[in-house]
């Protein structure tokens, strides 16, 4: 009861004191609920390999083995292309926040001339997609296939976080604005010193889903990079391990080749396992830069001081 | 949150006018008063031609029997066939009924679910348990489908699934219920496993807005004795409601988009009928034939379905007086 | 203000241009092209794209890939697929952009059609006499109508064909212990299956404290194959796909609402009215199917033995050998004998060709040259002398337990380049010249050291020296495989098989889960749904494949 009530805080009538006891309970039945599949993965991803076909793990490892993930990391190409990964999420958000944010605040701006037309340009790609053949060749012609910046261009700006921004940038007071306005402010002194700052809020929210869309990106290389490893990233090269572990399942036709290595080899790794890994590592670097960005919208934010 | 656009934009430079232009010439003066605003948008308009319009050319190959080897202006012209092929198809119907619900129930809970999420994670006062709270509550987000999915096949297996277990030992059910055996259920277990895995994750954005509420107003209404229920029905949800317009009307576009994975990975011979949506359709006939001229066309399709959606929802937006896309 | 603006957009635009401009390196060989008719051996390196799965490297890096460098100076880089298939393949044939030697599984079709390929026959001539002669009995198989040679299949079979002493193939499989439990009986027809799985179900409700599963099988997203594949089996026919052929008019039937299927059918909704079927048998995905097998209370499935091999390995890790299985050769009543067994077969749509990027491919085909010969086989498939295997004083080839565990451990395999090499290369099968098994797996010596003390108690029981030994020899059917036959991309063979996939994944359930009293009713939708696809062309088409291959056109 006494966590209760420090989770509750303090309250002021009875309907508060109901209203904050259920919350709290239901907060927690949640955080069971939703913590529960990771640290279930985490347990298989301890678990020894071969043991884990057998079902049954649950929040704690049956046959604790750090195999699987020695596995992992025994790939020597893992940790150049974790640094690319970092590179290309790091650069990636970067710019992309930042295009992303300047366009979103000139389509804010009621006066605007090409305000409609350039929504309505961005909102329509959202539903149009000339195909995957098409979008190879387009990036071949711009060679951009092969080199590090195919990961950064080609989604410099993402439209649903465009029009997000633009939404919350709307929200702002618009006095703020003219005051700035009249004090001799341009457009890009009104973007960079009053919208973004503002806008913290959605801007940290943009940064999480394309630092995460980064992160966890591979497609891109596998289409258009997969043969330069030096510019491979760690999602790729662990799609690689999970893969060839998968060998012995895929292909019906090579059953017979596989086979051979089935019958007289022990599997010391699994899909099943190495998939655990990889959610663990892919999942902790997310996990430890996330509080850094909850702050910025999970706080309270006053307007007050510089609605003055 | 003030949502109000205000209708009289002052112009950043107050230019003497000699006389009023009209027309064209209106348009070319104002891009020359505005040019920093041009400046800033019109070079990613340019991107956005090359990289999203440009393309589009690709969509010739929904009326030729595409074979890579060719350049697409040597192709085989196919007319509509592929098209079709699609909606001939004795199953078009099941499919796109199933894409639609299964759309239709995820976008219906995903949306409350994580708007009520965002409020309750809100109301709760003691700040390091809310933050601690909102990271679990997106950790889902992270584990692949096809962990997911395993994880969801097993709370629903038959003897060592908790699902059933609960259910059997509070006597609710006398035998335990074979759950993705049963193709009725298959929508909603979608819907669950969905917003188990995404709600933390969506409300992401309503906090974002929530935040972006001026704290005062909380203060003066608590002064005033509004309750709990009154502060977030009055504050709360109205400071929210232009992203929840935004983002619905964004999200009705994607109303063929049901999602691909999760309903493959746990379709199975006794669901089926309910699972399989236009994704894992066009994935049988397309993608896994190499024959991209019927994803093409499918694609096409898409476009001409989320375009009406997209359209009407943003006049409806409009003649309501919501926020709306454009 | 507006000019710091303005260079700060500029910056952006360079930027965008820049990105533009910056030309990827071209990874493509630095070879100098060798004097006329004579091969040179300088270093030159290769791109290989591989469609199947494995490890990305250098051929170079492995014990047997730094051997055949020296000898020829060719190194390999090998990069194997991640992604999907005719995604990978359809961007590279729309651009171009070929790696410089390809072996392209399935999406073999789409490589031909956009001539990506080089034509091999005078390079083979040229440089290539020992593959010419390892592949002469079956060149016709892979020469293509224009008389051209685009790639090299894998396996070509020398001298003698052995089957593999094990059954990794197709079979209805057993719990040992049930065999035991009543004296090692012979089990051969599918009602005598059903019957004793019945029997041991009813005294042995529980297993290890948990409910015993009396039948399951595979049911889940493609592998279902491995469900609807058994009526074809138990009326005697190997796997020739979706249809069997028939031994005197050589016409291929679809056997999906045959009799058979009617049969089979029928005995499991039969055992599942008795409560033998897993109530979760439609419905379990391959994670839980495994655990199932694993756990060591099923009793019985159908299934092709390199399915489960995890499975397996979990049963025999856990130390009961009775609880592990058995493959039995069941057949229905009244067929003679059963065919579970692989006739010799040669895939001739599957291979490694080089495309129109390499440069000296010569060079190529000299280092397939190499490693075909008989010594660099032995090398690639047995590993090196004893390290990997001994040689008995009467020349045949064994392994010691030490040597089986090194020659499996996968680490072993990769670092000399047993596993890089061993398939997806131009190879043999069979004998080699001194009798020896070219795969170790089919060397009796081998296979019988690798028997547990467990597995020699059953050898025993049914006075057998390998398992695959309890199953008939295959007939000789020189058309085998059928679905190797080209069917192209697309083609309404293709349609056709995937509607029937649907088909029966949706009506097999209904069927053998249906009341006995409306199974009938079940069957008729089910046919009616099927015939309503155009089966004919199906089958004529295969029949044709058949007639061709016994005329020598593949």
């Amino acid at each position: 009861m006494n966590l209760l009530k420090k989770l509750t805080g303090k309250r002021r009538s009875v309907d508060d004191l109901i209203f904050d006891s259920v919350n709290v309970v239901l907060m927690l039945l949640l955080c069971v609920v939703m913590l529960y599949p990771m640290l279930n993965t985490l347990a298989v991803s301890f678990n020894e390999a071969t043991d884990s076909v057998r079902g049954g793990i649950y929040l704690w490892p049956r046959e604790f083995t750090t195999y699987n993930y020695a596995h992992v990391f025994g790939e020597s190409q893992l940790l150049h292309a974790g640094m690319i990964s970092v590179l290309r999420t790091v650069i990636g958000t970067g710019l992309s926040v930042f295009c992303t944010a300047m366009v979103a605040y000139t389509i804010s701006r009621q006066y605007f001339v090409m305000r409609k037309f350039v929504t309505i340009a961005f909102v329509l790609t959202m539903y149009l997609n000339g195909g995957l053949i098409p979008t190879y060749l387009l990036m071949r012609e711009l060679s951009l296939i092969g080199t590090f910046w195919i990961y950064i261009i080609p989604g410099l700006i993402g439209v649903f976080n465009l029009i997000v921004v633009r939404s919350f940038i709307e929200g702002l007071p618009e006095t703020i604005f003219e005051s700035a306005r009249i004090d001799g402010a341009g457009e890009f002194t009104q973007f960079f010193r009053i919208a973004l700052p503002l806008c913290l809020p959605v801007i940290a929210t943009i940064s999480l889903f394309v630092a995460v869309f980064q992160w966890n990106q591979w497609f891109d290389v596998f289409l258009y990079n997969s043969s330069r490893p030096e510019l491979s990233t760690l999602q790729y090269e662990l799609m690689k391990i999970l893969q060839n572990s998968n060998a012995s399942m895929t292909s019906r036709t090579a059953a017979d080749a596989f086979a051979s290595a089935q019958g007289q080899s022990q599997n010391v790794v699994t899909p099943t396992s190495i998939r655990a890994a990889m959610t663990i590592i892919v999942s902790v670097p997310i996990i430890c830069v996330y509080p850094f960005l909850q702050k910025y919208f999970v706080k309270g934010l006053t307007l007050g001081g510089v609605k003055g | 949150m003030s949502i109000q656009q205000t209708p009289t934009p002052i112009e950043p430079k107050q230019l003497t006018p000699k006389q009023k232009p009209t027309g064209f010439m209106l348009f070319v003066q104002k891009c020359k008063e505005q040019k920093v605003l041009l400046l800033m948008s019109l070079p990613f308009l340019i991107w956005l031609f090359i990289f999203r319009y440009v393309p589009l050319y690709g969509w010739t190959m929904a009326f030729q029997d595409f074979r890579p080897a060719r350049p697409i202006l040597e192709q085989d012209w196919a007319g509509w066939k592929h098209f079709e092929f699609l909606f001939t198809d004795p199953r078009f119907f099941e499919v796109l009924r199933n894409t639609l619900a299964m759309s239709f129930i995820n976008l219906v809970l995903g949306f409350v679910t994580a708007i009520t999420l965002a409020i309750l994670l809100n109301e709760l006062r003691n700040l390091t348990f809310k933050r601690v709270v909102q990271t679990i509550s997106y950790m889902p987000h992270f584990l692949s489908w096809v962990v997911a999915a395993g994880l969801v096949s097993y709370t629903l297996s038959l003897e060592n699934g908790i699902i059933n277990i609960i259910l059997t030992n509070l006597g609710i059910v006398k035998e335990p219920i074979l759950w993705l055996g049963i193709g009725e259920y298959f929508w909603g277990i979608i819907g669950a496993s969905d917003v188990w895995k995404n709600v933390g994750w969506n409300s992401i954005i309503y906090l974002a807005a929530i935040t972006m509420i001026d704290t005062e107003q909380y203060e003066a209404a608590e002064i005033d004795g509004a309750s709990r229920f009154q502060r977030i029905w009055y504050i709360t949800i109205p400071g929210m409601k232009t992203v929840i317009v935004i983002l619905l009307i964004m999200n009705l576009g994607y109303i063929l988009e049901s999602g691909f994975e999760a309903q493959y990975l746990l379709m199975n011979p006794m669901n089926m009928d309910y699972a399989e949506n236009l994704d894992i359709f066009v994935l049988r006939y397309g993608i896994s034939m190499g024959n991209f001229s019927l994803a093409t066309a499918a694609g096409i399709f898409k476009t001409v379905v989320s375009f009406i959606f997209l359209f009407s929802a943003n006049s409806i937006a409009k003649r309501l007086g919501e926020a709306r896309l454009f | 203000m507006i000019k710091k603006n303005l260079l700060l957009l500029l910056a952006l635009s360079l930027l965008l241009i820049f990105a533009a401009c910056s030309n990827s390196s071209d990874s493509s060989t630095d070879a100098d092209s060798g004097e006329d008719g004579e091969v040179s051996t300088e270093p030159v390196s290769y791109h290989v794209f591989n469609a199947t799965a494995g490890r990305d490297l250098d051929t170079n890096t492995t014990r047997i890939g730094k051997l055949f460098e020296e000898e020829t100076g060719v190194n390999f880089n090998i990069e194997y697929l991640v992604g999907d298939l005719n995604t990978k393949v359809g961007v590279m044939v729309a651009s171009g952009d070929y790696p410089d030697v390809i072996v392209p599984d399935a999406a073999i079709d789409t490589l031909l059609d956009a001539e990506a390929f080089i034509p091999l026959n005078d390079l083979l001539e040229e440089h290539g006499q020992n593959i010419l002669d390892a592949y002469s009995d079956y060149l016709h198989m892979f020469t293509h109508d224009d008389g051209n040679i685009y790639y090299i299949p894998f396996g070509a079979t020398v001298n003698e064909y052995i089957p593999n002493p094990n059954i990794d193939q197709g079979a209805f499989w057993i719990q040992r212990g049930v065999l035991k439990e009543y004296g090692f009986p012979e089990v051969n027809t599918l009602t005598e299956y059903f019957e004793i799985i019945e029997r041991y179900a009813a005294e042995n409700p529980q297993i290890d404290g948990m409910n015993t599963i009396p039948f399951t099988g595979l049911t889940y997203d493609w592998r279902f194959f491995a469900f609807s594949n058994a009526p074809n089996h138990l009326a005697g026919y190997p796997n020739d796909g979706g249809v069997m052929i028939d031994m005197d008019t050589h016409e291929a039937t679809v056997y999906a609402d045959s009799d058979y299927a009617y049969e089979y059918l029928k005995t499991l909704n039969e055992a599942n009215a008795k409560g033998l079927v897993d109530r979760e048998l439609f419905v379990a995905n391959y994670d839980e199917y495994l655990a199932k097998l694993s756990s060591g209370r099923v009793l019985g499935f159908f299934d092709y033995g390199w399915q489960f091999g995890d499975a397996r390995n979990a049963l025999r890790d856990a130390g009961n050998p009775d609880r592990e299985f058995m493959a039995l050769p069941i057949v229905f009543d009244g067929v003679d004998y059963d065919q579970y067994l692989d006739p010799p077969a040669f895939t001739s749509n599957r291979g490694m060709g080089i495309t129109t990027s390499a440069e000296n491919p010569e060079r190529i085909v000299q280092f397939w040259d190499n490693m075909i010969k008989e010594e660099n086989q032995k090398l690639i498939m047995w590993g090196f002398e004893d390290e990997h295997y001994s040689i008995a004083e009467d020349g045949r080839y064994f392994r010691t337990d030490e040597q089986l565990a090194l020659a499996s451990k996968e680490e072993e395999r990769n670092e000399t380049g047993m596993a890089t090499f061993e398939w997806s290369w131009p190879r043999l099968n069979g004998t080699f010249s001194d009798g020896n098994a070219v795969e170790p797996r089919r060397q009796p010596e081998v296979a019988f050291a690798d028997y547990s003390d467990g597995d020699r108690e059953y050898l025993e029981a049914y006075g057998i020296s390998t398992f695959a030994e309890l199953f008939a020899q295959p007939d000789d059917r020189p058309w085998y495989p059928v679905w190797s036959a080209n069917i192209e991309q697309g083609s309404p063979q293709q349609i056709f098989e995937e509607r029937t996939d649907e088909l029966l994944r949706r009506h097999y359930a209904r069927i053998v889960l249906a009341d006995p009293a409306d199974f009938e009713k079940e069957w008729e939708d089910f046919v009616n749904a099927y015939r309503s696809l155009d089966v004919d062309a199906y089958e004529n088409f295969f029949t044709e494949v058949v007639e061709n291959r016994l005329n020598g056109e593949w």
